[in-house]
């Protein structure tokens, strides 16, 4: 067989072997590349840190997420809800997929071993699970009355009872919601939550949808969003390098990667808070090869094709 | 009537709630209110309807020994395990669901999504070629964005990151914003088809 024919024909359980060697190795051998930061990443940061300073402001996160998007969206969950604890950031819960308020409660106890002072109810209120048919009635409903559209927490605890909710009456007291979600991208917030009642939003989304969120960060509607890996990626180490280190965020040293370095010493860092980084790796390594595969296959293509063209001459 | 009285029920609340946005009065703020409360009633009737189906069509698998049957055992065993250790012990860590949801319901999902690297990778090998000028600059962006979005990128040289950053916020989002325009637009004339009774597809076929 002629090396043209061999590359186009080539066996596509090789790419299979190479590929998942190209994921493994990385993640086994951590590379320790360091994530350059961008902006929509820097302005949720900012945003709800700024919610450390505010009296009676809240985050809303929303798990509209599966098991399926978990490798790319739990590091994004496990760093938000880790930075407001560090920054004694109020939080409530919600998610309106089943399998979402699962990995809601698995994020919680996770970062919660951490902080044994914060307490639920007091420092955070995990809504619960909340059938997709309940999801305009509350978002709409929390503009006027977040305790009367939610009603219970996720132990069926009236909400109106908890501590938490003590000055906290509707969106003015929302710093920002965030939809972290493998789907959605925050639309029905953009459409009725900012909309209506003029709510903050931001999103973490997947690789995939992350292009679909820039008319939105344009327009103002989102006030910034995590794309994919990379973007969880970015929030660990923002939080590593500000909220840890108790530093104000500077938008200068964020960008600075020795400075970033020298902040803290990755390999100290626990594994659950920098999963993100750690895939990072991989996923570099991968977007090469896949390159590089495009490459290749290009070569034989066009290989071919001369050789078909020269055939047919003759 | 089976089709007439569904298509008046569409029109009547269509036009009610384009009169509550557009024109909204103290009226129409209640009537929206009184709607939001039924809502909430018929949310748990389709779950109820869902379960009552995923049954039905099951069952029939199982009852006639369809191909795969033995799949369909596995989903109503799980619906039913699943649904009662929520219901006895609850949903929270530490709980027999957790523990099924850790344990099944994580890597069976993750396994399927992570799937997609390896056909993905085998695409790019077997099916992206640069056939056309529209092909070519499609494929130069997609090598810059990939390269862009990783450290190597920024290793290699700053421009690929800004690169990267400019194809994202400017060709992407002209693109996006224009798909997005024409996706509204034909939403709002479905709509309108809908509520005046033209599109009546979505009422299925049968007689009057």
């Amino acid at each position: 067989m002629k090396f043209s024919e061999t590359i186009q024909k080539l066996d596509r359980r090789y790419i299979y072997i190479i590929v998942a060697l190209a994921v493994i190795l990385p993640l086994v051998f951590p590379l320790g590349f360091q994530t350059y930061m961008t902006t929509p990443v820097e302005n949720l940061y900012v945003h709800i840190d700024e919610a450390a300073r505010k009296d009676n402001k809240v985050i809303l996160l929303d798990f509209a997420q599966a098991p399926s998007t978990l490798p790319e969206l739990y590091p994004m969950d496990i760093a938000i809800l880790r930075h407001c604890f560090l920054r004694d950031i109020k939080v409530f819960t919600i998610s309106y997929f089943p399998q979402g308020a699962a990995i809601m409660e698995m994020a919680l106890a996770e970062v919660k071993e951490d902080f044994p002072e914060i307490k639920p109810n007091v420092d955070y209120c995990n809504f619960g699970y909340r059938t997709w048919g309940m999801r305009l009635p509350i978002i709409l409903g929390m503009g006027d009355d977040i305790a009367k559209a939610v009603e219970t927490n996720s132990e069926g605890a009236m909400l109106e009872n908890l501590p938490i909710m003590k000055n906290i009456k509707n969106y003015d007291n929302i710093q920002v919601i965030v939809e972290i979600t493998g789907s959605t991208a925050g639309l029905t917030y953009i459409t009725y939550a900012r909309g209506k009642f003029g709510a903050d939003v931001g999103v973490g989304v997947t690789a995939v949808s992350a292009a679909d969120l820039y008319p939105y960060l344009q327009t103002g509607q989102l006030v910034g969003s995590l794309g994919g890996l990379k973007g969880a990626a970015e929030y660990e180490e923002l939080v590593e390098t500000f909220a840890v280190q108790d530093i104000e965020f500077s938008k200068k040293n964020a960008r600075d990667t020795k400075w970033r370095s020298n902040q803290f010493k990755l390999s100290e860092v626990p594994y659950k808070y920098k999963k993100a980084r750690i895939g990072m790796d991989a996923q570099a390594v991968v977007h090469v090869l896949i390159i590089l595969f495009i490459i290749v296959g290009n070569i034989g293509y066009f290989l071919d094709k001369r050789k078909t063209k020269q055939k047919y001459v003759k | 009537m089976k089709r007439t009285i569904p298509l008046l029920i569409v029109m009547t609340l269509g036009f009610l709630f384009v009169l509550h946005v557009f024109i909204p009065s103290k009226e129409s703020v209640e009537f929206f209110d009184w709607f939001m409360k039924w809502i909430k009633v018929i949310g748990p009737f389709a779950i109820i309807l869902g379960i009552g189906s995923l049954l039905m069509v099951h069952g029939n698998k199982i009852k006639r020994k369809a191909p795969n049957w033995g799949y369909s055992i596995v989903t109503i065993v799980a619906l039913v395990i699943t649904t009662l250790t929520g219901f006895i012990w609850g949903i929270q860590e530490g709980t027999p669901y957790m523990w099924i949801f850790k344990n099944f319901n994580v890597p069976l999902g993750a396994t399927m999504f992570s799937l997609l690297a390896f056909y993905i990778a085998s695409a790019a090998y077997k099916a992206f070629r640069a056939r056309s000028i529209e092909a070519t600059v499609l494929l130069a962006a997609a090598i810059i964005v990939m390269l862009g979005r990783v450290s190597i990128g920024q290793a290699i040289t700053h421009w690929i990151p800004d690169i990267t950053e400019w194809i994202l916020n400017v060709p992407n989002l002209a693109a996006k914003r224009g798909i997005m325009l024409g996706v509204g637009l034909g939403m709002t004339a479905t709509s309108l088809k809908i509520m005046l009774g033209i599109e009546r597809t979505y009422l299925g076929g049968g007689k009057d």
